[in-house]
């Protein structure tokens, strides 16, 4: 399936994250570092706070071949992805979008595949209740356990309707210290 | 020597716009206490206005006519950006006199020597037709002339006939039943020539050359020597400058950022032309724009690495200009560049598939920083500093950097520390020490947290030590 067998070069994937924090960036680190480890870059676009550099380092992520692109405008972040992601340069574009219509979703399809890349866009949970013309789309949420369960809501090509976990590193990090609990 | 002589009978017009406008406009020149037309755009024709007409004979004709005012120095800086961009196709270019004689305003040309660029371009087809396809461009009207004189030359593109005449045998016998109307004498000589029976210029040719020298003055007479050859024709070639130096004067005020690309596309093709014709490139150059009332708008365009392509420096000004606001109309434009080098591809002399990527990708990151802003586009570090705020730096991308180590990390790091209101942390783990700072007076001592919210978000927050008081710092995301 996805993360184990990699993602498929000129697809547009959207992940909508049902809020923040749980490891819905990280579950892209495995495929940015072993990219960005491949002489390709990777591109960020309109990212909401600041991509650490200590933490994209720790996992892997190639920083001189990572470009990130702050926008203002939501039709600047737009055509910043879509000309990163037309690049042959770029195996991968993560962009964060303020809202993005079907046509965009389509033009970045366009560019993906003519640069043989990777487009993720990340999404409102609202989007999960749309249709949209991306191959893949993921709703991700957090699991008691600290992992973070995938659902795969659409997936062009094959099987969707299903879910898997994968584990966050906040999530072992964080084994409950009942001392702590109990002064907090 | 065989000159390619390059007739430029609009530039009073063109020099000064390079749109065809739809309105009726005309330049005019005074002379005599009189203002008289010179040039007329293809609307003043269709509305029939003529090169000659005096201006208040036009007014009286139609209405809503555009006048411009002949501007010589805009002609004489379109015939040397021009002359710059010529070098690409010869080793020696020569700037026509600037035609102040109002009548001969029309006859404003440059010459290039093409004998010894025709092995290069592969014969004459191959040259006219590059030559033709890369002046088309720059919207010019044109008409060119190849003769082994530069009279000669001239003389057959105003005549407009399109052959290379390479010996001045042909040349005569080309030019010899035309009327004297062709020659470039003062229209009062070829009149009296005309009226004294004289009405070709194979006749005017044959004239003893000290009767036409007694009768019409030195000049004519060394002037139709010149023309075949008898007399030897010195002139000082334009010299290519070693740093661009281009301008462009409008003569009325152009504020539609759309109307101003098209004298900017212009004015690029022209530089283009000139880097390959010192065969280099460039990383950076100037554009400013000149307003009436306050102070230049400076554009300043920067290439990943050397380029020469016109098409390429055009998107990066065009995305540059969407974020400016120009504080007025533009009344000139200058273009200046300085530093030069061989763009990569190039001088690897291999434009394999890698030097290929290279330069897209180079390209790619220009456009974007050149419509988001140089500061909106880098790359980020990690430092050797124990406080998170100071661990990362912005970069330029694609340098390499060093990689200190560092315990595990959120990937999200709020700009400012956010404060949290709650006394009670529902915290986790053994808190991560940070102190240090106090040497830049932002001393920090704080205990590090990963907080898991009721709905699952894992945050990082931390106790400041200092006065207990708790806040937000990035997300597990």
């Amino acid at each position: 399936m996805l993360p184990h067998n990699g993602w498929q070069s000129g697809t547009i994937v959207e992940l909508m994250p049902t809020q923040i924090g749980v490891g819905e960036f990280q579950f892209l680190m495995p495929a940015l570092a072993r990219i960005s480890s491949s002489e390709r870059h990777v591109a960020f676009i309109a990212p909401p706070y600041i991509p650490f550099a200590p933490a994209l380092q720790r996992h892997g992520v190639q920083l001189e071949r990572l470009l990130i692109v702050n926008a203002t405008k939501n039709a600047d972040a737009l055509w910043a992805a879509e000309q990163t992601l037309r690049c042959k340069s770029f195996g991968a574009v993560v962009a964060w979008p303020e809202t993005i219509k079907d046509r965009d979703v389509r033009r970045l399809q366009l560019a993906a595949e003519a640069g043989r890349s990777v487009g993720f866009l990340y999404r409102s949970p609202a989007a999960a209740l749309e249709a949209s013309p991306a191959a893949v789309r993921l709703k991700l949420q957090p699991e008691a356990s600290g992992q973070l369960k995938v659902d795969v809501l659409k997936c062009r090509g094959a099987r969707s309707g299903f879910s898997f976990k994968t584990d966050t590193a906040a999530a072992d990090l964080a084994q409950p210290s009942p001392e702590l609990l109990a002064s907090g | 020597m065989l000159w390619l002589c390059i007739s430029l009978p609009q530039l009073s017009l063109e020099a000064l716009r390079p749109d065809e406008s739809s309105e009726l406009t005309v330049v005019t020149d005074c002379e005599a206490n009189a203002r008289w037309i010179i040039c007329c755009n293809d609307a003043a024709q269709r509305g029939g206005l003529k090169v000659g007409m005096s201006y208040t004979t036009a007014l009286a004709i139609r209405s809503g006519i555009t006048m411009l005012e002949r501007k010589p120095q805009a002609e004489r800086a379109a015939l040397e950006r021009l002359a710059a961009w010529a070098y690409q196709f010869s080793s020696t270019v020569i700037i026509g006199e600037a035609p102040l004689e109002l009548r001969r305003a029309r006859t404003a040309a440059l010459w290039l020597e093409i004998g010894a660029s025709l092995r290069l371009f592969g014969g004459f087809r191959k040259l006219i037709e590059t030559l033709e396809a890369e002046l088309t461009k720059l919207d010019y009207s044109y008409q060119l002339g190849i003769a082994p004189t530069l009279e000669g030359a001239a003389l057959l593109a105003r005549a407009e006939i399109r052959l290379a005449l390479t010996t001045t045998q042909a040349l005569l016998a080309r030019i010899r039943d035309l009327p004297v109307t062709h020659l470039a004498l003062a229209p009062e000589i070829t009149q009296q020539l005309y009226m004294v029976g004289v009405r070709t210029i194979g006749a005017a040719l044959e004239l003893p050359r000290d009767a036409v020298a007694r009768r019409f003055g030195p000049q004519s007479s060394n002037y139709l020597d010149r023309l075949v050859g008898a007399a030897p024709d010195p002139r000082d070639a334009f010299k290519l400058p070693h740093v661009y130096s281009a301008r462009f004067e409008f003569g009325f005020e152009l504020s539609n950022t759309q109307a101003l690309l098209f004298p900017v596309r212009r004015m690029l093709r022209e530089f283009a032309g000139f880097l390959i014709a010192r065969d280099t490139g460039t990383q950076r150059f100037t554009l400013a724009f000149s307003h009436r009332e306050c102070a230049a708008t400076e554009l300043k365009i920067g290439m990943s690495i050397p380029a020469r392509n016109s098409e390429q420096f055009f998107t990066l000004v065009r995305e540059q200009l969407q974020r400016v606001q120009l504080p007025g109309p533009t009344i000139e434009l200058a273009l200046h560049a300085t530093e030069f080098s061989l763009p990569t591809g190039l001088q690897a002399d291999l434009l394999n598939g890698a030097v290929q990527e290279a330069e897209e990708l180079s390209h790619t990151i220009d456009r974007v920083a050149a419509r988001l802003g140089d500061e909106h586009v880098y790359t980020v570090r990690a430092v050797a500093e124990h406080r998170p705020e100071a661990s990362w730096t912005a970069a330029k991308h694609g340098e390499k950097a060093l990689a200190p180590a560092f315990p595990p990390r959120p990937l999200w790091l709020l700009p400012t520390p956010k404060p949290l209101q709650s006394s009670s942390m529902p915290i986790a783990g053994k808190p991560e020490r940070i102190e240090s700072g106090w040497w830049d007076d932002r001393d920090a001592q704080r205990d590090y947290y990963i907080l898991r919210t009721s709905e699952g978000s894992q945050w990082w927050v931390f106790k400041d030590l200092r006065d207990s008081n708790w806040y937000l710092h990035g997300y597990w995301s």
